[in-house]
């Protein structure tokens, strides 16, 4: 058995998730993601099962594992208890840990959840902050979204949830920095700082350089599209 | 008795939420949503209102609890050893420093995170000291449970709402006597642990009865528990966001073809409130449908029909759909010397 497939098996999610999948295929029948992309997660259940190191590797590359919305609509409908939904959350972490996230579209779109989620978490202890629901990057929350966002502060009082209050529960508040403390000590300790380090590395790998990755991440933050960001090799072929 | 699916799930997917007027309802901590905060703040700011002004809760919230970090564990950049014990430091905090028992979240994902860490904690007593252990070495706090009557768990804030219904209900000073309505299941509120859900993921009770209590009619339709499309990497990245549209598209496509006269989706997680709205706007620039169907949360249908104002409490001038013929169908009055973009913009 192969290296990769062992790692796999070690993952609590994946032994969870994974009991004995029958492929009735009720978890596509089911997913949102099949029904938009090319993507089954009966055909992702199936490939962890054969237990073939080159197609496990193969899968980790792929844009398919980044399709999953991680909705969990698979989960109670598979008549067998397994969940393809949180196989595919094994399966993303591999894949950073071995850089595979970086050779697919989907996959290096991983920089951004660690630069918005992650350093969110690590700057402010909340997730999302009011600052990222732009209506650049939200254009369907509308007008009115876009008279908000201008009027930010007024409004949320106005709706009696002020923000950024120091020292007070509440909507959007400044978490004292003794509580920051923890929170950092505690994703230190638990590897999710190594996690979001070795996004940055994976990146930095396929891009070539810090200074590619910097280009990449100023692409999305401008245009809101990745793929405005042209790789190497596809500009060789371009040529 | 007529044996239907329903029943057998009912009998199956019962959870106690103590009302108001038991006790262990009158106190609940809570943990806010990062979700509702950025992305709909007023929704948490009604429901907030309802849950102290209405039903009297003594609400405590710690300043230093943090996001469950959920997103970023679907968003993968964190790890579920970090779920956990972040999990952990939240009830501790809550629990040592503002001594409640029973809590509950805002945001479905944060349900199903401390459902998940608990049933883990119950599950592997190597988990439960990992936790415990690290949880000291990092913060020096103690770890602890969290329990609503006496059972290891934690309520979402639809449960409290729909435990005290009837009292909520007494109260309303409008009914939706008249109104067609269904609901939207937040997929994290019900399909990952379907027994912690009060009536399970296909027929679930917690927004329905809620309806029926303020005297909606409810209707069905095929894609009723189809997904919204929310996605986490899929909605927070324009890029992805077709999937989102896709999703609300296949969902209101079927409403509208089985009931056309459907007046309100009730909605009881964040991402489906904000995602089912506004991709109404898309749906309606990119293909020219106009579906027009309101999407709220338990709290601001509760706010409405209790009397509160539509705009500055219940948050409506965020919406995409207008609120204005719902409000006119239930007969809540609102300012109508104003234009519809001056009831939107107060400043």
């Amino acid at each position: 058995m192969g290296k990769l497939i062992e790692e796999l098996k070690q993952d609590i999610q994946y032994q969870h998730g994974m009991n004995a999948c029958l492929n009735c295929g009720i978890c596509t029948a089911v997913c949102p993601a099949a029904e938009v992309y090319d993507y089954s997660p009966r055909e992702v259940m199936n490939i962890c099962h054969q237990e073939d190191e080159e197609a496990l590797i193969e899968l980790l590359k792929s844009d398919k594992i980044w399709y999953c919305g991680q909705c969990f609509s698979c989960t109670p409908r598979c008549p067998r208890g397994n969940s393809a939904a949180r196989v595919i959350l094994a399966l993303r972490r591999l894949s950073i840990r071995y850089g595979y996230f970086a050779e697919s579209e989907k996959g290096r779109q991983q920089l951004f959840a660690k630069r918005v989620f992650g350093e969110n978490l690590l700057k402010r202890g909340l997730t999302l902050l009011a600052t990222n629901i732009t209506p650049q990057n939200f254009p369907e929350l509308g007008e009115f979204w876009e008279y908000y966002f201008e009027h930010m502060k007024e409004m949320r009082e106005w709706w009696g949830v002020p923000m950024d209050l120091e020292n007070s529960p509440g909507s959007h508040r400044i978490i004292p920095e003794k509580d920051m403390e923890e929170l950092r000590a505690i994703y230190k300790a638990t590897g999710a700082l190594e996690l979001m380090e070795a996004i940055e590395k994976g990146m930095e790998k396929k891009l070539g350089s810090k200074e590619e990755v910097e280009k990449y991440w100023q692409t999305w933050l401008e245009t809101g599209d990745s793929r405005n960001y042209q790789l190497k090799k596809e500009k060789e072929e371009d040529k | 008795m007529k044996v239907a699916r329903q029943n057998i799930h009912w009998e199956n997917h019962q959870k106690h939420i103590p009302t108001v007027e038991e006790e262990g309802g009158r106190v609940w901590g809570c943990f806010r949503s990062c979700f509702l905060q950025s992305a709909a703040p007023y929704t948490e700011g009604i429901a907030y209102k309802i849950l102290k002004n209405d039903l009297g809760i003594d609400l405590r919230e710690a300043p230093g609890h943090t996001s469950c970090g959920a997103i970023g564990y679907h968003g993968d950049v964190t790890k579920l050893e970090t779920q956990m014990v972040i999990a952990a430091r939240n009830f501790s905090v809550a629990h040592y420093e503002l001594g409640v028992d029973n809590l509950f979240s805002f945001c479905v994902t944060s349900f199903a995170n401390y459902t998940e860490m608990i049933q883990l904690w119950q599950e592997d007593p190597q988990l439960r000291e990992y936790t415990a252990k690290t949880l000291k070495e990092t913060t020096g706090r103690d770890f602890w449970i969290p329990q609503v009557c006496g059972y290891p768990s934690v309520v979402h804030a639809s449960d409290i709402f729909y435990a005290n219904r009837h009292i909520l209900a007494a109260k309303a000073k409008y009914s939706l006597k008249g109104i067609k309505a269904v609901d939207h299941i937040g997929c994290h509120y019900a399909k990952i642990f379907p027994g912690e859900v009060v009536g399970g993921c296909e027929f679930p009770r917690v927004l329905v009865g809620l309806l029926e209590a303020f005297g909606a009619e409810i209707v069905d339709y095929p894609e009723r528990r189809h997904c919204c499309g929310m996605g986490f990497r899929n909605c927070a990245f324009p890029e992805n966001r077709d999937y989102t549209a896709s999703s609300v598209y296949k969902k209101l496509s079927s409403l509208k073809e089985t009931h056309p006269d459907c007046d309100l989706i009730l909605t009881n997680c964040p991402g489906c409130t904000v995602f089912l709205d506004a991709e109404q706007g898309t749906i309606k620039e990119v293909l020219g449908v106009e579906f027009n169907i309101p999407v709220m949360d338990y709290a601001q249908l509760t706010g409405l029909l209790l009397g509160y104002d539509p705009f500055k409490d219940c948050g409506f001038n965020a919406k995409v759909v207008p609120i204005e013929p719902l409000l006119d169908k239930i007969g809540i009055p609102y300012d109508k010397s104003k234009t519809p973009e001056e009831r939107r913009r107060p400043f």
